[in-house]
């Protein structure tokens, strides 16, 4: 085609910012939605704290937002992004980095919601655990946005490291896969991490001593539900930094590109299975604290098998990369 | 911008092959090191029933750690790895909120310490697993539920130091990253002190815990 560099990357990079912003928009809302709703239930159960309920809501929401708030960061750096010595890389990088942060803030914003929403719903059930809801709802929405930071890490990382010295043909499909790695494998974790954190929020309202390990729980739930999205974000650090020889076959490429798409889907599935398994040790282990050790160890094991899919998927990413 | 991803290395020519050192990774590590260890004698330094503010603090967070072992693992493991988990715990910590003082770096924004760190705690997991259950006990795991899940089986362990190491790292280093981003965009007058309380104290506190119960929770796994 006819275009000149410098159109190409503009092309690129427009398009990448709204990818971003557009995709990113999704999750924070439905999260916050599910916030007011579970708010709007709380106040029906108990009108009286209607007050706190609301304030409790509003930070819950704010802190789902964030998750959208980087979308938001990375759209503007992107429109107006003017590289130093434009090349043709620079334009795949851009769009890399749109397609990251795009899909990688829908999980974190609808997981974000969860704890929001569960702690609202808490505090119109248990309105003197309010203290202790409020600091396991920031912990747990602030850890849920690990994922979305980790895809925003990757996209700042494509829209500033030169890769203005590497082989064309294969290197644009690299960090195209180096961006749908980790944003793909983003969703699941994200979302997975949201449901530990709301079902530990709704097992602090329950019972409220119960404190001490329903957040230790959470904490090492929320962590390994993040797993599928570590995964992602090690492929996509060998797609980025590894160098790949020039080559003229279409095969190089396309087998960069999947294993990117291969690692960033085969991600979703065990983050959202991870979180599952967390939500529900959370849950009970606020209903039987005596037993967290055995509800700990169970739920570990579940992880470590609903997770051998990703790692199935990572397998295979790294035989596309290092040996195909 | 060009600071993303620029080490400063010392490389050593070694009969025919480089040794890297990564210079500022090995400073910020013994300076953090020289925090512990002047940490520690300070709440030693007479010692008494009373305990002085930092005697108080030394004892808060032993004891805590200690309990926290104590739930995972049983009352006579602990006494054997409960240092192990107060040391890694403390030297995380640190590591993760050195980063806050200007000029100084975060030692586990090093992938080389994470993922030494995630090793020792693979390492001694297994060391604890074949000494508690025997040998047999241990390498018969492997071939659950069917003898071909083996190489699987064994990834998925293996996966588990690049998922520990790499939390750590990724927490860290995205932190930073997204500090010098944030100040380079807006030179330095808005956001980043907030930035440096969320990612340096909050962030650093919650994935020093985090690796600190998830290296007990291995051993845990393997033990039982």
């Amino acid at each position: 085609m006819g275009f000149e560099v410098e159109t190409i990357i503009k092309i690129a990079a427009f398009s990448g910012g709204g990818i971003a912003m557009g995709l990113g928009a999704i999750g924070a809302a439905v999260g916050q939605g599910y916030t007011a709703a579970r708010a709007n239930l709380a106040v029906s159960r108990n009108p009286k704290i209607s007050g706190d309920i609301f304030k409790s809501m509003l930070v819950g929401q704010a802190i789902a937002e964030s998750a959208s708030i980087f979308a938001l960061v990375i759209t503007i750096l992107l429109l107006f992004v003017i590289p130093p010595s434009p090349g043709l890389l620079d334009a795949a990088a851009y769009l890399g980095a749109g397609l990251c942060m795009g899909f990688g803030a829908i999980g974190s914003g609808i997981g974000a919601g969860n704890p929001g929403g569960e702690a609202c719903f808490g505090l119109s059930r248990q309105p003197e655990a309010g203290s202790q809801l409020t600091t396991n709802m920031l912990i747990g929405s602030a850890v849920c946005q690990t994922p979305a930071i980790f895809a925003m890490v990757v996209a700042l990382m494509l829209i500033f490291i030169k890769f203005g010295g590497a082989a064309l043909t294969p290197t644009w499909a690299a960090l195209i896969g180096a961006g749908l790695s980790t944003g793909l494998a983003a969703i699941g974790s994200g979302y997975g991490g949201g449901l530990a954190a709301g079902a530990s929020c709704e097992g602090i309202a329950r019972t409220p001593q119960s404190v001490t390990s329903v957040t230790t729980l959470m904490l090492i739930g929320q962590a390994v539900a993040q797993t599928p999205s570590i995964f992602g974000l090690l492929i996509s650090f060998i797609l980025m930094f590894k160098t790949f020889p020039e080559s003229s076959l279409l095969m190089t490429p396309m087998a960069l590109l999947g294993a990117g798409l291969c690692m960033g889907l085969g991600g979703i599935g065990p983050g959202i299975g991870n979180g599952m398994a967390a939500e529900g040790a959370v849950r009970w282990v606020a209903r039987n604290v005596e037993h967290s050790s055995d509800l700990m160890r169970i739920m570990l094991v579940g992880q470590a098998v609903s997770q051998s899919t990703a790692i199935y998927a990572m397998v295979v990413s790294l035989v596309l990369i290092f040996v195909v | 911008m060009g600071e993303i991803g620029i080490l400063s290395q010392l490389i050593i020519p070694f009969f025919g092959h480089d040794i890297t050192i990564n210079i500022k990774v090995v400073v910020m590590t013994w300076l953090v090191f020289g925090i512990l260890i002047v940490l520690g004698l300070f709440a030693r330094h007479k010692r008494s029933i009373l305990p002085r503010p930092v005697q108080a603090l030394g004892e808060f967070i032993v004891s805590v750690l200690y309990e926290l072992t104590e739930d995972a693992l049983g009352k006579e493991l602990a006494q054997k790895y409960a240092p192990l988990v107060c040391a890694l715990f403390m030297f995380l910590l640190l590591s993760n909120w050195v980063g806050i003082i200007p000029h100084l770096e975060e030692p586990t924004r090093d992938l080389n310490t994470t993922f030494g760190l995630g090793l020792i705690g693979f390492c001694i997991a297994h060391y604890a697993g074949i000494k508690t259950k025997g040998f047999k006990a241990y390498s018969k795991e492997y071939f659950q539920p069917i003898f071909f899940m083996m190489p699987l089986n064994l990834i998925g362990e293996l996966a588990k130091i690049v998922s520990i190491s790499f939390r750590l790292f990724g927490n860290i280093l995205g932190g930073s990253i997204i500090i010098l981003v944030v100040s380079y965009l807006t030179f330095s007058l808005v956001l980043p002190p907030f930035l440096y309380a969320f990612f340096g104290l909050f962030v650093g506190t919650i994935q020093a815990f985090v690796f600190t119960m998830l290296t007990v929770v291995y051993i845990s796994v393997q033990v039982k």
